[in-house]
């Protein structure tokens, strides 16, 4: 809850709510008819006490937590208030109702008695008023907190299909599968015993590029060998262009991560780096964990043909920044950087999620 | 009649060898030249080699099979191979070149052998029907890599040692500072070697306006322009901070605003 620093008195943060304000309403309106046969004086008069003296208790409960000093608690501050504002709203009611004579009204002994009966009243219906209230007050903030975090929870849950949705469509490129394909024929025609361990790595290339149900599981580990795997069929089919080798953080093996977030760099990286180079080149993907902060980079570099500045930047970039935010939070970032002499060099900068 | 001559022009080699098998199988009497890795060398062996075919693959580094056919012109009978081109594929149907997909099939293989053969007493392909169908080819494969204008979309700035190369999106505004431009984007800011005048002719006119000799600004960014005296006006950023000046002769992009 943020309290205004500066001078000015917070004039609305100290005003009741509407429905308090109905509710002390009603019940001094209510409280008054048993007091009025007490007493014996009329109806009129004694809601004239009992609401002024509710009136302040009520104002007194809603301004105490804009007032409150910093040590304060909101709860502990609202019956601090009540507790001290009973002795005074009921003598300000008398106040008020004696026209300043109260001095003299005082020191008769019924007007003593009445004195003490009213802040006790005040007490004993105030307290139990503003618990209930704080109680309901808190149950909202409750039902608002959860509903936000339903919503944040449908965000992310809408994300996450956008990025099944794609990569059904995407990552799966028939070109890309046909020509596996065709380079597992060729290893199976010529009786390689590379045909085995090829197909398992296609198979899976695959698995992790069809939909899961759950992403949840993912961990920098799985990441790696999927990208490992799809590294190696790139090198089937390009052994003369193209070289990698993939490492990470050792302590970083078990690391909850968004799946095909590194993957999605290591294909544009062939694509659109090394595919297009007529000698080819390196893909080194790796990366290392501050020792103070904890902060983890890990990076995608190649050393292809480079970005041109024209180059329109694909929807994968913008879906990973979105993605590593929702992971990691608002302090996740995705940076390019240029490799002398040619080629790119992308990096993700996190800090390890906290677990829930 | 002379021995035919082939040439294989792949950038996967296990997929040049495997075509190399199976032309071995069906048709034992031809000859193949050394392979080619790419387009470039595909021109250099067919110019040392004078092949009667040439097997060309689709997409490979460098030249590419669309460019590589072009350059070859008449010069020999032309069997283009392709993994999965769905475009490609139609538009060779259409066409008189015959094709291939990967993998390759032997009974398929066979029939291209047998057209090959036949059409080897008779003169190359018609040079007309031939060009028509690579520049076909080469629109339907070109739209999807080639955008119709090239604007700038990335900005190479130097911070500490490493190049960045950062996303115009992320760019709130450019200015001239000496002999460099300081670009202010969401992370920080830097400095560029690229001119304003450049900047202004090179950036995408719809989402960056030239506000001051010295200043472009991203529209998106701009959270008010406040006049001021003498036709000049204020640019108030939604991050705040700088507030940037906008000269009398800049100033009618935003009249209408």
């Amino acid at each position: 809850m943020t309290r205004p620093t500066s001078l000015r008195f917070p004039i609305s943060a100290c005003l009741p709510a509407r429905r308090h304000a109905v509710v002390v309403t009603a019940f001094t309106l209510l409280l008054s008819l048993p007091l009025q046969r007490i007493s014996g004086s009329p109806y009129l008069e004694v809601f004239g006490h009992v609401g002024c003296v509710g009136a302040i208790l009520l104002v007194a409960y809603s301004a105490a937590v804009a007032l409150r000093p910093r040590w304060l608690g909101p709860g502990l501050a609202r019956l601090a208030a009540i507790v001290l504002a009973a002795p005074v709203a009921v003598l300000l009611t008398f106040l008020i109702a004696e026209r300043g004579n109260v001095v003299a009204f005082l020191r008769q002994p019924q007007s003593q008695t009445a004195y003490i009966a009213m802040v006790i009243l005040a007490l004993l219906f105030g307290v139990p008023f503003s618990l209930l209230a704080m109680r309901s007050e808190r149950r909202q903030r409750e039902r608002a907190d959860r509903l936000q975090i339903e919503l944040e929870k449908n965000r992310l849950e809408r994300e996450l299909l956008d990025v099944r949705l794609r990569m059904l469509h995407a990552q799966i490129e028939p070109h890309f599968l046909f020509n596996t394909l065709a380079n597992i024929e060729a290893l199976v025609a010529c009786g390689s015993s590379n045909a085995g361990p090829v197909l398992r790595h296609l198979i899976a290339y695959l698995r992790a590029a069809m939909p899961r149900l759950n992403d949840a599981d993912a961990t920098l580990e799985t990441e790696l060998q999927l990208v490992r795997s799809y590294l190696e069929l790139m090198r089937l089919r390009m052994p003369d262009r193209l070289r990698f080798t993939v490492a990470a953080p050792p302590d970083a093996a078990a690391l909850r991560f968004p799946a095909m977030a590194l993957l999605t760099l290591v294909e544009n990286a062939v694509r659109h780096g090394i595919d297009p180079s007529v000698d080819g080149g390196a893909i080194e993907v790796g990366g290392r964990r501050d020792p103070h902060t904890g902060a983890i980079t890990l990076w995608v570099s190649d050393t292809g043909v480079g970005m041109a500045e024209t180059a329109a930047p694909g929807t994968g970039l913008a879906n990973l920044r979105s993605r590593l935010h929702g992971f990691y939070g608002a302090a996740a970032r995705v940076d390019l950087h240029e490799v002398a002499p040619h080629g790119v060099r992308v990096e993700l900068h996190f800090q390890e999620k906290e677990l829930a | 009649m002379r021995q035919a001559k082939a040439l294989i022009a792949d950038d996967e080699p296990l997929l040049r060898e495997r075509l190399r098998a199976h032309l071995a199988d069906v048709w034992p009497e031809l000859a193949l030249t050394d392979d080619a890795r790419n387009g470039t060398e595909a021109l250099e062996l067919f110019a040392a080699h004078r092949p009667d075919i040439v097997f060309l693959d689709i997409r490979m580094p460098g030249l590419n099979g669309i460019d590589t056919a072009r350059a070859l012109a008449r010069g020999a009978h032309l069997v283009f191979v392709t993994a999965y081109e769905q475009y490609a594929v139609q538009a060779f149907e259409q066409g008189a070149v015959d094709y291939l997909v990967k993998p390759v099939d032997r009974a398929r293989l066979a029939d291209t052998v047998a057209r090959l053969q036949r059409q080897l007493h008779a003169p190359a392909h018609g040079q007309g029907s031939m060009d028509a169908l690579l520049d076909q080819l080469a629109a339907r494969l070109g739209q999807r890599a080639v955008p119709a204008v090239s604007r700038l979309q990335w900005l190479k700035a130097s911070v500490g040692n490493s190049v960045r190369l950062i996303p115009v999106e992320q760019v709130h505004f450019l200015r001239a500072e000496e002999k460099y431009t300081r670009v202010v984007w969401d992370e920080g800011e830097a400095l560029i070697r690229k001119t304003i005048r450049e900047l202004a002719d090179q950036l995408d006119p719809e989402r960056f306006v030239q506000t001051h000799r010295s200043v472009i600004v991203n529209l998106a960014c701009v959270r008010e322009v406040v006049r001021g005296m003498n036709e000049t006006a204020d640019v108030h950023l939604r991050s705040g901070g700088e507030v940037l000046p906008v000269s009398r002769s800049y100033l009618h992009h935003f009249r209408q605003m």
